[in-house]
């Protein structure tokens, strides 16, 4: 049985992430008078139109790029001696810290509660044309599966070969990859509800909605 | 020669063989790598012969903005593409020429990549040169009638070749990949056949043009090295290759030079003449249109010795090395040892002058490659991820490994395979005074290679080894 007390009580003693930002290539940095202990917001609008605060430029080839903050948070630190520098792909540019809102939270109880079909091994994983455009016209909770569908393509070294749901019969409540990122073995795929546990769900959400605070 | 930096736009085993034609030539080297291959033998490499100084980790090998903003900053003056990637991308190597600040391409010129990177178009100039090609369109038809007629021709010809059981290929010219392709028997089938293809040309490529040529089986794949100097007035051949041992997915994986051995081999037709027509047919056409860099003249022979080209690399192949092996040049340093193939592509696309001619290049022995791969041939030749955990070779005066994966002993950091490319581990090159003895030394560095590791789900690594060990006795039997 999920002890959702026990768990709130556990996210509550951390209530945050740190999420670094890196550079997506490589460029020539320029900062924008930022500094630490500064409060920044994530892209934001229906469909996360709006982009979140600016953090820096990189250019390349001529090409000035923005670099925004993904998520809402507190500025941690600046590596401003980068500024003016030419730096590599990959390379942390500053960290947020970022408080955890209800949906995150949520969706890290649901990782308890769902059944979750993992990755067999490390590869790219796409959703079969099908079930792709049944999340992209309904979302993911309008797709039910059931065991022996033909679910994934695995991408590895060029070849690509399909993969099979097997588990519980159920509707997707979460999806925890994002199509072409490589996923290394035994990580969740997908979060599957069994339909006659959807009222449990259901209580879990209602309770997080009720109980957690959020800090910013 | 002015000393230049060139930028190696590529990765593994291949950017480690630039990056030693590059110490060798007096060059100085800039490497790029990303975060999947840190491992990498290159990376490695270039530490070691460079320092940290000469190593870019970039977001993607297929990013031109990437390497050109390593050229930038790192102020190459030239970038060698390597196989793969930016190595046939015309766009790219016009790019590199007429950029502001522009670079060397160590390749042909643009304008060469981009006429013969089209098969069909290499077909038409292929033609127009007189060097014989696959029987059948060199251009889509649009026209059903002309279609059909041009079937009828080609199985007329087939007959008067004595071939039993003609056959036409019917594919769609925008296609690829083995789609949209159906093989015709009887010419009253052919109408529908084309019907069928034209319309799944329209819906699926949106082009409803076709080619019809002549089905050709249990042919050999041939390759001419070819090497010639800036502004395309110099052309020698560094003789054949024969690689016809290929997985299913038409990928090679035993090259042999020479292409063909009529001193311990007997076939059905003039195998010596074949090879001496399709060398003297590929160094006339690269110097008809001005080839001016290494190539590769890519031929199928039929079983009665009708050599015809398929296609033309305008770049350096992986299987380079099986040629130098087995060429040699009159009066170079370098000459008793074999050809670096990679060294003279670079030194040419410098602009230094050939230096020799068809004369001065010889031929001794026979050199087989070989392609190690993680894969496993009895499934398809399906790819075999996991992480290497032993790893090495006995070294002898007659065997060169090109690899990127490091010489590992149980119980050393196991070599992670990275998922984002091709399952390549190593190229065992080895040479002999004659097929039988390459054979024979073949069969000794692959019995004696150690490789074992573990893939992802726990169980031992599948590779081609065995595979290799078997199709070694039957090489250049056709």
């Amino acid at each position: 049985m999920l002890n959702v007390k026990e768990m709130l009580e556990e996210l509550n003693a951390s209530p945050y992430e740190e999420i670094e930002i890196n550079t997506p290539h490589t460029g020539v940095v320029e900062f924008v008078g930022l500094n630490a202990g500064d409060r920044v917001t994530g892209p934001s609008g229906k469909w996360l139109e709006r982009p979140g605060t600016l953090l820096a430029h990189l250019t390349r080839e001529r090409n000035k790029k923005p670099i925004y903050a993904t998520q809402k948070g507190q500025v941690m630190d600046i590596r401003s001696e980068l500024e003016g520098k030419f730096v590599e792909a990959g390379e942390r540019l500053l960290t947020i810290r970022h408080f955890l809102s209800k949906e995150e939270v949520i969706g890290r109880i649901l990782k308890k509660a769902l059944h979750l079909f993992c990755a067999p091994e490390r590869a790219k994983y796409y959703f079969v044309p099908e079930i792709d455009a049944k999340i992209k016209a309904g979302g993911e909770q309008s797709v039910k599966v059931r065991e022996g569908l033909d679910m994934f393509i695995v991408s590895r070294m060029k070849r690509e070969t399909p993969l099979s749901y097997s588990g519980p019969e159920g509707i997707i409540y979460a999806v925890y990859f994002q199509q072409g990122d490589n996923v290394d073995g035994g990580q969740p795929l997908i979060g599957v509800c069994p339909e006659n546990q959807l009222s449990l769900i259901q209580d879990v959400v209602n309770r997080v909605q009720g109980e957690w605070e959020e800090r910013d | 020669m002015a000393k230049h930096t060139l930028l190696i736009a590529n990765r593994g085993e291949i950017a480690m063989r630039i990056l030693r034609a590059c110490v060798k030539l007096g060059h100085d080297f800039v490497c790029v790598y990303t975060t999947a291959d840190e491992q990498s033998g290159h990376v490695r490499l270039a530490r070691e012969l460079g320092g940290p100084e000469r190593l870019y980790r970039i977001h993607s090998y297929q990013d031109p903005s990437e390497i050109l903003a390593v050229a930038d900053a790192s102020q190459a003056t030239a970038i060698h593409p390597g196989y793969g990637f930016f190595a046939e991308d015309f766009r790219f190597a016009r790019r590199v020429e007429t950029r502001q600040r522009p670079l060397i391409f160590i390749g042909p010129s643009w304008t060469l990549v981009r006429d013969l990177g089209d098969k069909i178009n290499t077909k038409r100039i292929a033609r127009a040169h007189g060097v014989p090609t696959i029987p059948g369109s060199d251009r889509p038809i649009y026209d059903e009638m002309e279609a059909v007629e041009l079937a009828q021709t080609i199985f007329a010809f087939q007959q008067d070749q004595g071939i039993a059981e003609g056959c036409v290929l019917v594919k769609a010219s925008a296609g690829g990949g083995g789609m949209g392709i159906e093989e015709v028997f009887d010419i009253d089938k052919f109408r529908s056949v084309y019907r069928r293809i034209r319309n799944y040309a329209k819906r699926n490529l949106s082009d409803e043009g076709v080619l019809i040529e002549q089905r050709i089986f249990d042919f050999n794949h041939l390759e001419v090295q070819v090497v010639a100097e800036r502004g395309g007035k110099n052309a020698v051949h560094l003789g054949t290759r024969n690689c016809s041992v290929q997985s299913l997915g038409r990928q090679k994986r035993i090259e042999v030079a020479p292409g063909f051995d009529p001193v311990s081999l007997t076939y059905a037709f003039d195998a010596a003449k074949v090879l001496d027509s399709i060398t003297t047919h590929s160094v006339n056409m690269s110097l008809q249109v001005g080839y001016d860099n290494v190539g590769t003249w890519e031929w199928i022979v039929t079983p009665r010795g009708d050599p015809f080209l398929m296609e033309v690399n305008t770049r350096i192949q992986v299987e380079n090395g099986v040629s130098g092996i087995t060429s040699r040049i009159r009066g170079r340093a370098d000459g008793q040892h074999g050809v670096d193939v990679i060294a003279e592509q670079i030194r040419l696309g410098l602009g230094e002058p050939l230096g020799y001619t068809q004369q001065d290049v010889t031929f001794a022995g026979v050199g087989i490659e070989y392609r190690i791969l993680a894969e496993d041939p009895a499934d398809r030749f399906t790819p075999c991820l996991g992480r290497i955990e032993a790893f090495g070779w006995r070294e002898e005066p007659w065997l060169q490994v090109f690899t990127q994966v490091p010489n590992l002993k149980d119980g050393d950091k196991p070599y992670e395979i990275p998922m984002d490319f091709d399952p390549n581990l190593a190229l065992g090159i080895v040479w002999g005074e004659s097929l039988d003895e390459a054979r024979k030394r073949g069969a000794e560095f692959l019995n004696a290679l150690v490789l074992r590791g573990t893939d992802t789900r726990g169980e031992p690594l599948r590779t081609n080894v065995s595979f290799l060990l078997n199709r070694t006795q039957t090489i250049l039997h056709f």
